[in-house]
């Protein structure tokens, strides 16, 4: 087929009159069944490059891609077209997979999209023994990469797929972010022979800007006084889960509306928003990087990074998915100096130590096990387990088995030594990336050009339309006025307990402050540890405005503390001045009838949730049947507690619990986005 | 060792193509050994060269056709597979087991074992033990003196993991500290309990779990058939603690015995009613409780044995150069034993 006859074809399946040169070029060695990796912006119109062979082929073209948002709106669009595609993914229950499944071995789909996962799944792989296989594709590819910005150790599954398929069965990788050296890796990975095509990064509509500020405070002030002056809908990105929700906080204290978004929700509600998103429900969402990839909304007319990202990559990528209709757009970074050290902390906390790695290979010398064993036989978190294994596998210490529907790891006959020099090379390159990155804080040229530098576009030239090209800078005055206001935000802003399930009769419940970002932390600390004595009056204060807010018009009953593991009396004082400042009476019958241990020994939920099974209870139960019960403790962590007390009382009949803390921990919060 | 790349398409030669063992492996001498090339270079020519250049048939092109169909879900398969932590040698590979090779010629050899486990033990000296699901206790005994001896002198001991003499042998050779071979009658990634089992004596390098089937298939009647001759085959020596008059001992050992095999039948005492008898008197060689071969001391068998002494003493000549006269003694004694089956 030479280019004016599938120009011809793209017409009557597409409606476009014409491919792009590197669009061809792609689609002239895929077609012949070479490897291709193509690199273009986003935007650019890669999917058609392999859309457009795979209508051309007579059996099925697979496409992992890592974003379920991406896979539906390409479907969408392809089933307009009247071209046959689908996807399986978790979000899909098993009977539709099935189905999809079977239409993909029937020969009834023309395009299959996947997560990358799905690789690891025995009824997917099993499939694919009947399915006419004319393609593979590799969406986002630089997920390859550990020297990327977002490896996946998903992918390595599929590099191992691509390197024994058949000489001349055609794969093409895409990707918008790809540094030279990422690119060598990719290439290098998917066999020497792949050719690879680069176009230009340069996006002309962007107006980048850096805003440099001298605390938090100053970032709420610019969001509270220009964000309504930008045009359009956009995102707000925070470094952490918990930003999401103080910034949307914030924004809905002043009437500006606006919605959070972390990978800490469930897969409905992100649906939801990502809709919402798509609509222009809100001026904005406020995410973490959970938030993006392949949300498919041409007119993002705004990207704001409260937090600096980690990388240029990381940023280019993150910023890459606004303003797609070519219209100006803007993206502002803030900056702080103490804002290095949450990357910083993730590069540091981002490996285990060798001992981690030790006790998980210890436990699976003994024998093979799943994730949730390994967590309970080495008190590791889930994303320490998750990091420690994805790391075994690739240096061939462990393999990943199916032992019936269960995914279990074991041991591998002569494994070699785990190998650390390598973990330490790539914290090196991090590291290097990250000063870069403050380096375009601080740079004086252009912006645009910095970055395309940066991702091996080296021939781009100034932009014309960034804040150093146009010789402007944004900065902030805060006046008492908003200085008042930011104060006032703070003094009524109470983290949520989210405990409610309808398994129980818990409801969400409030904490007086977060424990690590105030002095309330210290002063916990104090009584708890350094024999402070009681709990000081300002906390008592301060989780009563809390109650006020949260459940002021509620009404209870009875209230319970949570009797200590080591504490003394510390909570049963605290529990007592509530009590009698409430006017509700307070009951001490809540026994603990099981030693347990101080939760925060545990590094996981499952142990925690062991810890406290079974571990609590209370007689008479005439005390708690038909009662409204507000419980007392000092901490909330993973909520394991409050949840096995919950349990009890609503077997006990009590009608409603309210669970209210003085503080809620954030730990996990850095490493879980 | 065998390279990953041509894994698929070996897999695919193999199970795809509905061409004879024999065909495949002589494809594969006339690709790898004569032409010095590789599956991936002869998979990308064209059917005209196959012929051509590899004088296939036309039976022949269309199974090469068939499995270059199949090739990139084998790259599926495969991928699956070794992610798995199983491995692939191919006939060609130095990893082969030579007795395999040696035991079953390029006729039945198979061109693929599946294994997971230590590689290394299929170049260790190797016995097979063999006999029925429902042994009696005398026979469970006899294999493990057999595998405790085995153990003794390094010898692996390979075993078809069924119930009876198969798991005993297996047992035994890990209770004395020595290495074992399990065939499997299935595919290898059906394997997730005895897997499990044998999960601490796979990690230490004690056991290798080697299959010759394709790696999905569930265990069946046939493959249970199938995989006694990769047992005899894997085996310098063979050793039978029990045996029916039919199943799949006694054809293997009518099946190891036609093809000129020495097979060391433990020596049934009086009453048993096995058929150990009669294959000794089909040609296969008496051994005592411990697998001593009896003809070789006679004296001491002759103490042991009671009844048989005059028979035992009757044979003159080590096994291997007796088989025809031990054949013709052994007839007699065979009708003996069955006569007296009959009444029983």
């Amino acid at each position: 087929m030479n280019r004016n006859e599938a120009e011809q074809k793209l017409k009557q399946l597409f409606g476009f009159d014409r491919f792009y040169d590197d669009q061809w070029k792609t689609i002239e060695h895929t077609l012949k069944g070479e490897r291709m990796l193509l690199i273009e912006r986003t935007g650019y119109g890669k999917s058609l490059c392999y859309q457009f062979p795979a209508t051309q082929f007579k059996g099925l073209t697979v496409v992992f891609s890592p974003l379920i948002a991406l896979m539906r709106d390409q479907i969408k669009k392809l089933n307009e077209l009247g071209i046959p595609a689908r996807c399986i993914n978790s979000e899909q229950d098993d009977t539709e997979n099935e189905a999809i499944i079977k239409g993909a071995n029937e020969g009834k789909l023309k395009l299959l999209y996947i997560a990358p996962e799905r690789q690891e799944n025995e009824k997917w792989i099993d499939a694919t023994r009947s399915m006419n296989l004319s393609m593979v594709v590799i969406d986002e590819a630089h997920c390859i990469s550990v020297w990327g910005h977002d490896f996946r150790p998903a992918f390595r599954r599929i590099i191992s797929l691509v390197k024994l398929l058949p000489a001349g069965f055609p794969v093409l990788a895409t990707t918008a972010t790809a540094t030279r050296r990422v690119e060598q890796d990719i290439v290098q990975q998917m066999g020497g022979s792949t050719v690879s095509i680069r176009g230009n990064l340069v996006r002309p509509n962007f107006r980048l800007r850096v805003v440099k500020v001298k605390s938090e405070e100053e970032k709420m002030v610019w969001l509270g006084k220009r964000l309504e002056q930008i045009p359009g809908t956009g995102i707000i990105y925070t470094g952490t889960r918990v930003n999401t929700e103080i910034y949307s906080r914030w924004l809905e204290y002043l009437k500006i509306s606006s919605v959070n978004y972390n990978a800490g929700l469930d897969a409905s509600s992100r649906k939801e928003i990502e809709d919402g998103l798509l609509n222009d429900r809100w001026k904005c969402v406020v995410a973490t990087n959970a938030l993006g990839m392949g949300i498919d909304k041409p007119d993002i007319r705004f990207i704001i990074h409260t937090q600096i990202p980690a990388s240029l990559i990381h940023y280019y990528q993150e910023i890459g998915r606004a303003g797609r209709d070519g219209q100006p757009t803007y993206l502002l970074l803030f900056y702080h100096e103490d804002d290095k050290s949450l990357p910083e902390a993730f590069i540091d906390g981002g490996r285990p130590s060798p001992q981690k790695y030790q006790r998980v290979i210890e436990a699976l010398k003994a024998a093979p096990m799943g994730e949730r064993e390994i967590m309970k036989a080495t008190n590791l978190t889930r994303n320490q387990v998750r990091t420690i294994k994805a790391d075994l596998i690739e240096q061939k210490i462990i393999n990943e088995v199916k032992s019936g529907k269960l995914k279990k790891y074991e041991y591998r006959y002569r494994a070699p030594a785990l190998n650390t020099a390598a973990f330490e090379e790539l914290r090196k390159a991090k590291i290097a990336d990250l000063d870069k990155m403050i380096e375009y804080v601080h740079s004086k040229q252009c912006r645009m050009k910095m970055l395309c530098d940066y991702l091996g576009d080296l021939a781009s030239s100034k932009c014309g339309e960034c804040d150093n090209d146009l010789g402007k800078s944004v900065t902030i005055t805060v006046d008492k006025d908003w200085k008042e206001k930011v104060e006032a935000f703070r003094s009524e802003y109470f983290p949520m307990l989210e405990v409610a399930s309808s398994r129980t009769n818990l409801l969400n419940g409030v904490a007086g402050s977060y424990y690590g970002v105030s002095a309330v932390g210290a002063a916990i600390h104090r009584s708890k540890y350094e024999h402070g004595g009681d709990f000081p009056d300002f906390l008592l204060k301060t989780t009563l405005k809390a109650f006020r807010k949260f459940f002021g018009k509620e009404k209870f009953d009875l209230i319970l503390y949570v009797p200590p593991t080591e504490s003394g009396d510390l909570v049963k004082n605290f529990a007592a001045k509530l009590s009698s400042a409430l006017g509700v009476s307070i009951s001490h019958k809540l026994k603990k009838v099981k030693a347990t241990k101080p939760q925060k020994v545990f590094q996981n939920s499952l142990l925690k949730s062991d810890n406290v099974a079974g571990a609590f209870d209370y007689r008479p139960a005439s005390d708690i049947n038909g009662k409204s019960i507000l419980v007392i403790d000092d901490i909330f962590d993973s909520g394991a507690t409050m949840k096995e007390i919950g349990k009890l009382l609503t077997e006990l009949g009590a009608t409603k619990i309210a669970p209210l803390v003085i503080a809620k921990t954030v730990g996990g919060d850095v490493t879980r986005l | 060792m065998t390279e990953k790349k041509e894994i698929p398409y070996l897999i695919a030669l193999t199970h795809s193509s509905q061409l004879r063992i024999e065909q495949i492996n002589a494809l594969l001498v006339k690709i790898l050994h004569e032409k010095q090339s590789t599956l991936e270079a002869f998979f990308q020519g064209a059917p005209d060269s196959w012929k051509k250049d590899f004088s296939l048939d036309e039976k022949e092109l269309d199974g090469v056709k068939a499995a270059k169909g199949e090739l990139p879900n084998s790259s599926f398969l495969t991928e699956d597979l070794l992610e798995q932590g199983y491995e692939v040698i191919s006939l060609y590979s130095t990893e082969y087991s030579k007795t395999l090779k040696e035991n079953l010629k390029m006729k039945s050899s198979p061109p693929i074992l599946y294994v997971k486990g230590n590689k290394q033990i299929l170049r260790e000296d190797s016995i097979a033990i063999v006999g029925s699901r429902d042994a009696s206790d005398k026979s469970l005994q006899f294999t493990d003196n057999i595998a405790k001896r085995a153990s003794q002198q390094y010898k692996v001991v390979v075993s078809g993991f069924a119930k009876g003499v198969d798991k005993q042998a297996l047992d035994s050779a890990l209770k004395y500290k020595g290495h074992s071979i399990i065939v499997l009658p299935q595919g290898i990634m059906t394997f997730d309990s005895g897997m499990n089992k044998y999960y601490t004596q796979i990690i230490e390098g004690d056991v290798l779990v080697l299959s010759t089937f394709f790696p999905k298939a569930p265990w069946s009647v046939q493959l249970a058939m199938g995989r006694n001759p990769v047992i005899y085959g894997l085996a310098k020596n063979i050793y039978v603690a029990e045996s029916g008059h039919e199943g799949g001992t006694w054809s293997g050992v009518m099946n190891g015995l036609g093809k000129g095999r020495t097979i060391y039948v433990r020596m049934p005492e009086p009453g048993e009613s096995n058929a150990n008898l009669a294959l000794i008197e089909k040609g296969a060689t008496p051994v005592d409780f411990n697998g001593e071969v009896l003809e070789r001391e006679v004296g001491r068998v002759s103490e042991q044995m009671g009844e048989y002494k005059i028979e035992a003493k009757s044979v003159e000549k080590p096994a291997k150069q007796s088989k025809g006269k031990k054949r013709k003694r052994g007839k007699k004694k065979a009708e003996k034993d069955d006569t007296q089956l009959d009444l029983v």
